[in-house]
């Protein structure tokens, strides 16, 4: 019986982790709702429920290393004082198109997940998750803008490939400071160089600029 | 259940469904290459060589299975076709990678690290048409073969280790140099395995700084019967490498040094082309560039452009003046965009104190 209900469990896990890869956007909240909908819980013996359970809140709290390090980024740069908040924003159509046409990159998605940052109920940030694409894999970054539009830091949360990690440096990062919505992005010129890690260097460069233009188009409809 | 057993229970389940949302499994495509126009003069004036040549072109593909597992390849023809011992078809990188964060590993036909220009040759990346002297003979760019590569990085700093199949012995024994010495992982041996070690730092932005050393005892192939069946020609190479690219200024430095030395009971020799017998003795060869360029792109509102200046000597054996040749190039480079880059530049280029002169056009890009 016992390895019956580890096989089921085991199962569960496969089918879940399948199902993220074929459908990426699906949250595990769905997943939850899913097997809520097919009786698969409330079929269940009382001894599996702890498993059950387990297995929920594994793939609630434990799904997404991303969002993790995110906020371990945002908490660093302003303490424990401040309270954040994830929100999603959607990209339509037109408002996407004013952003690439003048930075020539357009957004890996049609969504962004983004945090506020407040302290006693005003807001002092925001932080963006964005991904650009470097030689063959996303490159998943963080910056924070003050309620100005000024970029207060950036911060690559995950690199995926063997060359160009270098973007990852805090030295080189740290030119983008106060940059805002009307600075001059152009490497070479107000943004330094890496040696061997050009392509990351442009690609990222212009992601950053991405959310720096957004930020003043959609300020007004952040949570 | 005891408490113990649901954390293990949970920590699994966490480090199962624990996933990178933001990466898709698939492929991608690449490639570079370059054209070139180059036209030479001797020392009174005469064309010696006036030639146009698509020199390279390379397509790079790979896959990506996870985020930290993927494939990566290059396969690169050069001068434009193939047949009757004319151009080249190679496959020039081809390897299994996984990497994880800060660290990886690669397995199949890898790269050593060895100089600028090894892993980072595409055209837009350096000034003249065609790569520096110095990155043929001194560092045999591009430098492949079969073996497997350990790499990491903290704080600015990059290490890498890369173990490779053994040089082919009897050709550095006959060409005296590492570039017909490449086995370019065509049926190579692992006898001894050929040892590269590198680092560099580039936490200071706009500037590389590295170096390398690369060790291997070069079997001598059974068919060369003078040379004791166990001999070797021990190959070293050191070198040391720096570029700043920032603030307009545009600098590289490189300097390397091979020392190439037999190993084994009877000194071999061979005939020459004269018929003359010639012994093996040990030599070294060396080598340096240096580029000094500034951006004037500023100036006339466009992406890049940079005059330049050259200097460089080539020493393929440092026992034989013949052999050693001295280099002032000058040129302009202009990137209307950051992976296209129109070049051209000029030599006056002087060996044992006959000074020929070089013309050169080209056409590079990558995507």
């Amino acid at each position: 019986m016992a390895l019956q209900q580890l096989n089921l469990i085991l199962g569960l896990v496969i089918s879940s982790k399948f199902s993220q890869v074929i459908f990426p956007l699906e949250s595990a909240q769905q997943v939850f709702v899913g097997l809520i909908r097919f009786k698969l819980i409330s079929n269940i013996s009382a001894n599996l429920k702890p498993f059950i359970l387990i297995l929920i809140s594994a793939i609630l709290f434990g799904g997404s290393p991303i969002k993790d390090a995110s906020e371990v980024f945002i908490t660093s740069q302003f303490g424990d004082s401040v309270s954040i908040k994830m929100n999603t924003l959607h990209l339509n159509a037109e408002l996407k198109s004013q952003v690439q046409n003048t930075v020539r990159q357009t957004f890996y998605r049609d969504e962004l997940y983004y945090w506020t940052i407040s302290q006693n109920d005003s807001t002092l940030a925001h932080a963006f998750l964005d991904n650009v694409l470097g030689k063959s894999m996303p490159i998943t970054f963080l910056v924070l803008l003050n309620t100005e539009g000024e970029i207060i830091s950036s911060e690559v949360i995950k690199y995926r490939e063997a060359y160009g990690g270098e973007v990852g440096n805090k030295n080189w990062l740290s030119q983008f400071i106060q940059f805002s919505d009307t600075s001059d992005y152009s490497v070479g010129k107000n943004i330094d160089g890496i040696s061997g890690a050009t392509i990351s260097v442009n690609s990222l460069s212009r992601g950053i600029r991405k959310i720096a233009l957004l930020y003043p188009l959609v300020k007004d409809d952040l949570k | 259940m005891s408490t113990i057993f649901k954390i293990v229970l949970l920590s699994i389940f966490s480090l199962a469904i624990a996933q990178d949302e933001f990466f898709q499994p698939g492929s991608s495509i690449g490639g570079y290459g370059e054209m070139h126009w180059n036209k030479a003069n001797d020392a009174d004036g005469n064309i010696t060589k006036n030639e146009m040549d698509f020199h390279r072109f390379i397509i790079y593909y790979g896959y990506n299975w996870t985020d930290k597992w993927s494939f990566k390849s290059e396969v690169e023809l050069e001068h434009n076709f193939v047949a009757d011992g004319e151009g080249e078809l190679e496959l020039e990188q081809a390897f299994v990678n996984y990497h994880a964060g800060n660290w990886g590993f690669q397995g199949g036909v890898v790269l050593p690290t060895a100089g600028l220009l090894n892993e980072y040759h595409e055209p837009p990346l350096f000034l003249s048409v065609e790569r520096p002297t110095y990155s043929k003979y001194i560092i045999p760019t591009t430098w492949f073969g079969n073996g497997i590569a350990f790499y990491g990085n903290y704080s600015g700093f990059n290490f890498r280790l890369a173990i490779m199949e053994d040089l082919e012995g009897e050709n550095i024994f006959y060409k005296g140099n590492i570039r017909d010495g490449r086995g370019k992982g065509y049926k190579t041996t692992g006898i001894n395995l050929l040892k590269n070690l590198s680092a560099s730092y580039t936490g200071i932005n706009g500037l590389r700084i590295g170096g390398s050393l690369t060790l291997n005892n070069a079997p001598l192939a059974d068919d060369n019967e003078e040379a004791s069946s166990d001999s070797t020609i021990a190959v070293q190479l050191y070198e040391i490498n720096a570029k700043y690219d920032a603030n307009n200024f545009y600098a590289v430095f490189e300097y390397g040094k091979s020392g190439f030395n037999y190993d084994g009971a009877n000194l071999p020799g061979y005939l020459n082309d004269d018929d003359e017998t010639v012994i093996w003795s040990d030599f070294s060869s060396s080598g340096y560039y240096f580029d000094l360029g500034y951006n004037i792109g500023g100036f006339i509102n466009t992406n890049k452009l940079i005059p330049w200046v050259r200097i460089s000597n080539v020493s393929k054996n440092d026992d034989d003046v013949s052999k050693q040749t001295d280099y002032l190039r000058f040129g302009l480079t202009w990137w209307p965009i950051y992976d296209v880059a129109f070049k051209t530049d000029f030599a006056n280029v002087t060996t044992d104190g006959t000074t020929t002169t070089e013309f050169n056009f080209g056409i590079g890009y990558k995507f």
